[in-house]
């Protein structure tokens, strides 16, 4: 248990250390300003002309769910930059040697390093909030739509993350662990668009399509927590942190 | 201490290591002397559970490397070939979190720590980020994180390599100064320094152990007796011809005529000696010199791993 607590701290520091946790908030934080900002506009735009239309007005709910779907591609770019060095890099400067001969298992080393990108997500996510801050100071938006969206972005965020760590533990090359985490997180996401080309129909579509996590996010957006859709990102993180203490349990038969 | 039993590793078709056995008793320090690419990085990297071997097993202070890894890590400080160094991290911090990773105790962190600093002479830099140091300070702190837990074993790969004479002098001292309370195994190309440092020395060539022993025993085994140097002041060829009737072995001239190597058997050296010296007296060649020629453990090297 101090082995974990020990690994997340340092890697948690190492990340304020270099300027990579400044340009991780700061890619983050601009381009769902981007996102925001236009979404702002074009609600004012609708709000404006629906009555004149005759249609509806949209809701905020519909505005910050726009919002979260949009950050779903921006963490296609984050979430491998955040884990792409956890492995890579100790294996790269051989500093994984000091975690090698530690009294400390390789669980414990896995789990130190997940703690520590999920941390500096968290935060991410904290900063992010913001956006959604603003909605509620200038309107009336369902605020357990907006924590319940929150969670399940974590639970997201935190399946893409041990997925990285997963590809990081392959490879002491960081740009490698990069792309190949970038293209699997973007297969997951397309999955469920790709299913019907990519089977038959019938069950090999269905598994496919449960895959996906996008669809999986879709409840928490409505702002509801179910724990079918819970349970799918809680046993997509263990499985690959679970792939990844094997890698690198692995490595030392090599 | 450490036991060693039977180690083999391949590297694809390549034979690393076969058969590798050797014991390191507590307090020695032993030294592990092979060519670049005779397997002592290898070996140590599975003694300290980085990789595993094929066959055979390690043990550290009672505990296998495999079958009980945490036990046995815990009693193990390493000095990997390259150090271990997080390069954004300031020297105090890297040696704590080296402190914490050996699950030192929360409450003697704090004084491990400083006892390693003091130790290791590194308090003009424990404020100072790894990056910015010189490769000796570097060093230095590699040693640090192996030694931070006070580890009853240490295990040391090359630790000199690459530094400057002055730092090379200052690590053997901290090594020697630290036998007895640590076992320690280091590994070195460099012959001198397994010489000047080590109470034991193995010799590995080519993934096997060549031979194993203390410098003295592995000097005698080499040799059936001595060999001395005679220098005369003139006529060294007929000072030969006259010494060749006295019958010594190896009866050779040296770098000049003057200088004649010749060998003694173990037994009845002193009476040999005194004949030599007569006979070089009463012909009149001017006896300069008679000394015994160690052979140095780079002859002996040399001759093994040939």
């Amino acid at each position: 248990m101090s082995g974990i607590i020990a690994i997340a701290r340092r890697d948690l520091r190492a990340y304020f250390a270099s300027p990579r946790a400044a340009a991780i908030f700061w890619f983050f934080l601009i381009f769902m300003g981007f996102f925001f900002k236009n979404f702002v506009h074009m609600f004012m735009q609708m709000t404006t002309q629906a009555p004149m239309m005759g249609g509806q007005a949209p809701t905020l709910e519909q505005l910050l769910k726009a919002l979260f779907y949009n950050l779903h591609f921006i963490l296609l770019l984050i979430i491998p930059a955040v884990t792409m060095a956890s492995f890579s890099e100790e294996k790269k400067n051989q500093s994984i040697r000091l975690l090698q001969t530690s009294p400390c298992t390789a669980l414990e080393i896995v789990l130190g390093k997940f703690f520590a990108a999920s941390g500096i997500m968290a935060l991410a996510l904290l900063a992010s909030s913001v956006y959604p801050l603003f909605t509620v100071a200038h309107g009336n938006p369902d605020k357990m739509m907006i924590l319940c969206s929150y969670l399940g972005l974590f639970l997201l965020v935190t399946s893409q993350i041990a997925f990285g760590l997963w590809v990081s533990s392959m490879t002491s090359n960081q740009f490698l662990a990069f792309l190949f985490t970038m293209f699997g997180l973007f297969l997951l996401l397309i999955l469920n668009w790709m299913a019907p080309n990519l089977s038959g129909g019938g069950i090999t579509e269905s598994i496919l399509k449960y895959l996906a996590s996008s669809d999986h996010l879709d409840s928490f957006f409505k702002g509801t927590i179910s724990v079918a859709h819970t349970t799918y990102f809680l046993i997509f993180t263990g499985m690959f942190l679970f792939f990844t203490n094997v890698t690198l349990d692995s490595q030392r038969w090599r | 201490m450490i036991e060693v039993l039977g180690l083999s590793k391949n590297y694809g078709d390549l034979a690393a290591l076969s058969d590798v056995s050797f014991t390191v008793e507590k307090g020695q320090i032993v030294g592990f002397l092979g060519a670049n690419g005779a397997g002592k990085s290898t070996t140590m990297d599975i003694l300290c559970g980085c990789i595993g071997a094929d066959k055979g097993s390690a043990k550290i202070a009672g505990f296998d490397i495999t079958e009980q890894p945490i036990e046995a890590k815990k009693r193990l400080g390493y000095l990997p070939d390259v150090a271990p160094l997080h390069h954004d991290m300031l020297v105090e911090e890297y040696i704590e979190y080296a402190a914490r990773l050996h699950k030192v105790e929360s409450s003697a962190i704090k004084s491990r720590v400083d006892i390693t600093i003091e130790k290791l002479a590194l308090s003009d830099v424990r404020k100072r980020l790894i990056a910015n140091l010189s490769k000796g300070y570097r060093q230095r702190v590699g040693l640090a994180q192996a030694l931070v837990h006070d580890p009853d074993v240490l295990v040391l790969d090359e630790p000199t390599e690459g530094l400057d004479p002055t730092q090379i002098a200052e690590i053997r001292k901290l090594i020697r100064s630290l036998a007895g309370q640590h076992t320690i195994l280091l590994s070195s190309h460099i012959l001198s320094e397994v010489q000047n440092t080590c109470d034991k020395i193995i010799i590995i060539n080519k993934g096997k152990i060549v031979t194993q022993g203390t410098y003295e025993q592995l000097a005698t085994s080499m040799e059936a007796g001595h060999v001395y140097k005679l220098k005369v002041a003139r006529n060294g060829s007929n000072a030969l011809t006259t010494l060749g009737r006295i019958g010594l072995n190896n009866l050779k001239t040296g770098s000049t005529p003057e200088e004649i190597e010749f060998a003694v058997g173990a037994a009845g050296g002193d009476q040999i000696l005194d004949d030599v010296a007569r006979a070089v007296v009463d012909g009149g060649f001017g006896l300069r010199g008679l000394t015994l020629k160690t052979r140095s453990l780079e002859d002996i090297f040399l001759q093994l791993t040939k």
